[in-house]
């Protein structure tokens, strides 16, 4: 077991060191930080640019191979991953806004696995009934609806119902306004602050642990053993809930490990519309200030957290299901 | 699938078998299992209904989507303005007709274009097996490390604003193929043990050649299929693009533009932000009715029960 999970997790570093190297030469090509400082007016003289931009070590003047070498060996030695162009660390910026995306997605994401997969094996149990078809309209629904849509749509309901009540029982922007001390009053203005967001990243993240779960569970309820067991004497029920659901659970456990990246990066549109100053909203100023390295060190934590998941999903499904050859 | 429809239409004219059975051809089994779906027509009907909004919509309008009046600005919907006007003075109709035309354009050339690069490259890694698989794989994990909608926003910020729509095209398709793949690798590899391939292959037929004859069209159904549904995805990055700004950039227009145009007036002027979102979600809906349409009609497992001439 020791010995599969080191095999994987050298892979998954091998590709993750590829991906972002990839990244850094895509940004490079791609972005020009030096617009930034021509397009100013005045212009700052031309000196002043190129010394700006050498400290970020950002200039294209210089190869951008030797620029590479530098920017990685101060990771790897200092786990510096450099500055923007206007020579803020990138570090620094980083940590509070991971801390933010953090505190944003971790309750949808509790919530839409549990709703998710509840409703999943609910209209499992239900195919052909109102119950299944109800669902899975809604789900279809949800499933195509674009996120920008539907976190837009949520706003405007909120502000309406706002304007009805008379005062103000969601806000719609940012994550705290409260700057007393009364910890009870702070938790009451968190809980307003989050309540918007999360329904829209939980309605959006539910839709497809209900789907898949209820494939699964449709899928095993038809399995040759849990009619054996029907024929011994079990009810469906028991039957379902003993034997039909455990398997049915399995790949619905290696989904759970792989969305752990999809959470960090899934929630740029909401972190926009709700005005969080998360990891994705970061993402968005980094690339129209033609930040190379903290658009680079996002992509890697995105990639980071990716890899993290699919190591677990590997040990998830090697640990819980004894077919797979651990080889 | 062509040929074997002629044939199958010459024996259901000739009608040998007698009376009660009677032969369909391939194709118009397809339409039928397809067309006795509701939902699957509803969203046939939906679509074109879509399509025409889109393709006429600007001339049936005497306002043009660059084309701002300036006497009204952020007005609601009247006589004169339709659906409005957004706090540029442009006309909502003309815009979201526009919009909705480059929306369904680069959906529909982007859905097409991934899932031509993910046929062709799962199943020659599957074809070829041994080294090129593990090496092919290898490529794929790599590409699905780093989140691509990065990496797509990086490409598209980087392009002028005219060109815009061609680079985001690009830049969806570069990244949004790796996931298919993978999928089709699987389904090619079971294809590629079956006696037909490997009596080409001994015949000394060539490798692409078996690829492009053998392995695509059996898999025709399944690329279909994730083709009409992957317009599904690419409006909705699309969409998400051009809100955040880094899509779609003035003086062209996306509904994803539109949204973002409307986001900051939701309070005061919220038909902006409602009129392009039903639109948007009337064309993702409806291709997903007919994508799940055609799943329905083109899977051999469907209930849906025709007589085939077998």
């Amino acid at each position: 077991m020791l010995k599969f999970i080191a095999k994987r997790a050298a892979n998954y570093v091998v590709m993750l060191y590829v991906a972002i190297s990839f990244t850094y030469f895509m940004a490079s090509a791609f972005m020009t930080p030096r617009s930034n400082y021509e397009s100013r007016t005045p212009r700052p003289p031309q000196a002043s640019i190129e010394r700006t931009l050498d400290l970020a070590n950002i200039n294209d003047h210089t190869s951008v191979f030797v620029r590479y070498w530098h920017w990685l060996t101060n990771i790897v030695t200092k786990w510096d991953w450099g500055l923007s162009p206007s020579l803020e660390s990138v570090n620094k910026a980083l940590a509070p806004r991971i801390l933010a995306s953090t505190e944003l997605v971790t309750l949808s994401t509790v919530l839409s696995i549990v709703l998710g997969v509840a409703l999943g094996i609910y209209t499992a149990q239900r195919q052909y009934h109102w119950q299944d078809r109800l669902f899975s309209t809604l789900a279809t629904f949800f499933l195509v609806i674009p996120s920008a849509v539907l976190a837009l749509m949520i706003v405007l309901i909120a502000i309406t119902v706002n304007d009805a009540a008379g005062f103000r029982i969601f806000y719609v922007t940012g994550l705290s306004s409260y700057s007393g001390d009364n910890l009870l009053l702070r938790f009451g203005d968190f809980l307003q602050h989050i309540i918007l967001p999360t329904i829209s990243l939980t309605l959006l993240g539910m839709v497809s642990y209900h789907l898949t779960q209820r494939t699964y569970l449709l899928d095993e309820m038809h399995a040759d053993y849990v009619r054996t067991a029907r024929s011994k004497g079990l009810t469906r029920k028991q039957a379902i809930r003993r034997h039909a659901l455990r398997a049915s659970l399995i790949p619905t456990g290696v989904n759970v490990a792989f969305s752990i990246a999809s959470v960090f990066t899934g929630a740029v549109i909401t972190e926009s519309i709700f005005a969080i100053n998360g990891l994705g909203r970061y993402f968005i100023t980094a690339i129209n200030n033609n930040d190379i390295n903290a658009s680079v060190a996002i992509a890697a934590f995105g990639g980071a957290c990716t890899l993290v998941g699919a190591l677990l999903a590997d040990i998830f499904s090697a640990w819980l299901d004894p077919r797979i050859k651990m080889s | 699938m062509t040929e074997n429809n002629t044939v199958s239409n010459d024996s259901s004219t000739t009608a040998e078998s007698g009376g009660e059975v009677k032969h369909l051809s391939y194709g118009t089994l397809i339409a039928r299992r397809f067309f006795r779906q509701k939902s699957a027509v509803a969203g046939v009907v939906i679509f074109i209904l879509l399509l025409l909004f889109a393709l006429f919509g600007g001339k049936i309008c005497k306002w043009s989507y660059d084309d701002p009046d300036f006497m009204s600005i952020s007005e609601p919907p009247s006589a004169e303005h339709w659906l409005g006007t957004d706090p540029g003075g442009l006309d909502l109709f003309a815009l979201i007709s526009h919009g909705l035309g480059k929306s369904m354009l680069i959906g529909i050339i982007t859905s097409v274009a991934t899932m031509t690069i993910a046929a062709l490259y799962g199943t020659a890694i599957a074809f070829f097996g041994g080294w090129i698989e593990r090496v092919g794989m290898w490529i794929l994990d790599m590409l699905l490390v780093i989140p691509s909608f990065l990496l797509v926003a990086m490409i598209v910020r980087a392009a002028n604003a005219k060109a815009g729509w061609i680079w985001l095209i690009i830049g969806l398709t570069a990244f949004g193929w790796v996931g298919y793949a993978r999928i089709i690798r699987t389904m090619a590899l079971s294809l590629r043990e079956r006696d037909y391939i490997k009596a080409a292959r001994f015949m000394g037929v060539g490798s692409f050649k078996i690829i492009l004859r053998h392995l695509v069209p059996n898999l025709a159904s399944m690329i279909i299929i994730n083709t009409v549904l992957g317009v599904v995805n690419a409006v909705a990055s699309e969409t998400a693009l051009s809100y955040l700004g880094v899509g779609i950039k003035l003086p062209d227009t996306s509904l994803g533009l539109i949204l973002q145009t409307g986001a900051s007036t939701t309070q005061t002027a919220p038909w902006i932000v409602v009129f392009p979102s039903v639109a948007l979600v009337l064309l993702t809906f409806s291709m997903q009715l007919i994508g799940d349409g055609l799943r329905d009609a083109l899977d051999p497992n469907s209930a849906a029960n025709g007589q085939v001439n077998a």
